[in-house]
């Protein structure tokens, strides 16, 4: 079933623009970006690649009846020297345009156009319409359908492995502050023949919970079942204690059967592995807020694959100064992983990875530095270690416009050597707002 | 079969009676606010219980469960599953729609190299680093390039 009305939605969007002028409240953000890169990879000619693009955002509330709202974003490039990625010279997405109508009580909404639906175990974004609210005793309902937005195509296939239709929702049941469960589920349709890949819907069904028994102890996580392969996709779930108000120890496990949860990952052949393949993970963090300018936090994961295990551990320090203008971070993990993991030959996986940046934001001008590197325990393309370092420098030419400018230099086993400059200008302006969105 | 064939009117029936009574009591569900009352200062790490009162009211959530500290960062996706409107007071959709999106036109980190405070994905020479992270977890790559995202992807895993 192709679904052409689903599509013309987000087009008929485009026309509502105009009545969007007469609305109380608009916000635009726009960011115009020129990037300047030279890129030389290990024996092959430099390239020059300056490709221009624009993000371009609009937010019209309160039209109509003040309960409707018109939210549009997206973004265009052009390449002016060498073409950045693949044959286009000139690419561009509409990432989401639709109408939303908020009504006054239940938290109830229906949308229309092209936006994202993240509910439950559900994360796809569709031309579509969708509808939520919460209803009496604590329950709740959202729905969703549409046609799915298509991405690139798969290499010598007509398609991206998506199929045209997809429909879902969630049930939720919530007891207080104490509980919250919920049921969810999605059927996608028509899955296209591809040639080089098995053709196959996407189609989940799972539940999620939240439990809080006490303000300082919480459980959530989810649980999806792959309907077509009928077995369990993802197990993942968390656990925080907070002990102390400004002290969060977290644990984590998570859970796949990777034929099942990758089933419809056209590209990587996801529904030709083998159903015996899983993969666990298990982790922990404490993190804990010294003050209001001091945080640090520590961190644990051990995995577990068929192939082989790894661990990786490590902390972290944030800091901020001067009201918040000054901000600054240090970062150290590492990452202990055998010859399984590793690049090509390498016969370890194992690295250090450093981080640390500072940033000032003044009313007038902002300045940032960043450094991060990779230190291989075993040399990768003949290079001991992968890094860059960025300084960038801005300049508030209004409170909401502001021309920035970005410079880096790296060196790392896949270009040897990359150069990077960048020009931005933003423009983010609310007229007659009286909340805050970012 | 044939008896599910033979009670789906009564069934039919008692679950339109429900929702009849449900939509009746819809106008006494309080909702959340379109968007938050009070600017809230970019780059400050949100702490919604030093306003709120820590406590929930109906089926809220204690407010604290939503303080932006570096757990709750780094599991975010746990809490927008279900939560989505309450993220949204103070998130446009473009806020979320910067790492998760169809078609992500530059990293995150570069877009925004003038606020290495944020928390982004790939920073650095991800380019080499993904042959190790890809085969680690590679659901952690499926998340966000499974369904969408895949440009970078498929110029060389065909």
């Amino acid at each position: 079933m192709k679904m052409p009305c689903a599509r013309l939605i987000p087009v008929c969007l485009l026309l509502a623009l105009p009545g969007a002028a007469l609305s109380a409240e608009i916000s635009v953000d726009a960011t115009s970006i020129v990037s300047f890169e030279q890129r030389a990879y290990t024996g092959a000619p430099k390239k020059d690649i300056v490709p221009a693009t624009q993000f371009l955002g609009l937010d019209a509330a309160k039209l109509a009846d003040g309960n409707l709202s018109l939210h549009v974003y997206g973004w265009g490039r052009g390449d002016i020297l060498d073409k950045s990625y693949n044959n286009d010279q000139f690419a561009g997405s509409l990432t989401y345009g639709y109408l939303q109508y908020r009504f006054k009580a239940a938290n109830a909404d229906v949308r229309a156009g092209r936006f994202f639906v993240h509910e439950g175990i559900v994360n796809e974004q569709i031309d579509g319409a969708s509808f939520r609210t919460d209803l009496p005793l604590g329950f709740g309902l959202s729905a969703f359908g549409g046609a799915n937005v298509h991405t690139k195509k798969l290499y010598n296939e007509n398609s991206d492995g998506k199929g045209s239709g997809n429909f879902g929702g969630r049930l939720n049941y919530r007891y207080k502050g104490v509980l919250e469960l919920g049921a969810s589920g999605q059927y996608e349709t028509n899955a296209p023949a591809l040639v080089n890949y098995p053709t196959v819907n996407h189609r989940l069904a799972g539940g999620d919970v939240w439990f809080s028994p006490h303000k300082s102890v919480e459980l959530m996580g989810h649980t999806s079942y792959n309907t077509v392969t009928k077995g369990v996709a993802e197990h993942s779930y968390l656990m925080n204690v907070k002990p102390l108000q400004h002290l969060v120890l977290t644990g984590e496990y998570n859970d796949h059967r990777e034929r099942n949860y990758f089933y419809s990952w056209a590209s990587f052949s996801g529904a030709a592995l083998s159903p015996a393949e899983k993969s666990h993970s298990l982790g922990g963090r404490a993190s804990y807020g010294v003050s209001k300018a001091v945080e640090i936090a520590a961190d644990y994961k051990h995995y577990t694959r068929e192939i082989g295990n790894a661990d990786r551990y490590g902390a972290d320090i944030k800091l901020s100064f001067l009201n918040n203008s000054v901000r600054s971070g240090l970062g150290y993990h590492y990452l202990r992983a055998g010859k399984e993991f590793a690049i090509g030959g390498t016969p370890s996986a194992s690295y250090h990875e450093m981080r640390g940046y500072i940033m000032h934001d003044s009313r007038i001008y902002f300045v940032a530095v960043d450094a991060i590197g990779y230190l291989f325990k075993e040399k990768v393309n003949s290079e001991k270690a992968a890094w860059e370092a960025m300084a960038s420098l801005g300049y508030h030419i209004t409170p909401d416009l502001a021309l920035s400018g970005d410079f880096s230099y790296g060196r790392n086993p896949q270009f040897t050597e990359e150069v990077k400059g960048l020009a931005r200008l933003t423009y983010n302006m609310t007229f007659d707002s009286k909340g805050g969105k970012k | 079969m044939k008896f599910f064939q033979q009670i789906f009117p009564a069934l039919a029936l008692a679950g339109l009676i429900m929702i009849l009574a449900a939509c009746a009591q819809m106008k006494t569900i309080p909702g959340l606010p379109a968007s938050h009352p009070e600017t809230l200062a970019a780059g400050q790490q949100v702490s919604c219980t030093e306003c709120h009162e820590d406590n929930q009211k109906g089926t809220l959530k204690a407010y604290n469960a939503f303080n932006h500290s570096p757990a709750f960062v780094k599991n975010h996706r746990f809490y927008a599953s279900s939560d989505e409107r309450l993220c949204s007071t103070c998130h446009k959709s473009s806020f979320c729609n910067d790492c998760h999106t169809n078609q992500v036109e530059m990293k995150p980190s570069i877009k925004y190299g003038n606020r290495p405070d944020r928390d982004m994905p790939h920073r650095g020479n991800f380019m080499t680093m993904h042959k190790i992270e890809g085969k680690l977890d590679p659901a952690s790559c499926y998340r966000c390039h499974g369904r969408a995202n895949n440009e970078r992807c498929i110029t060389c895993h065909r």
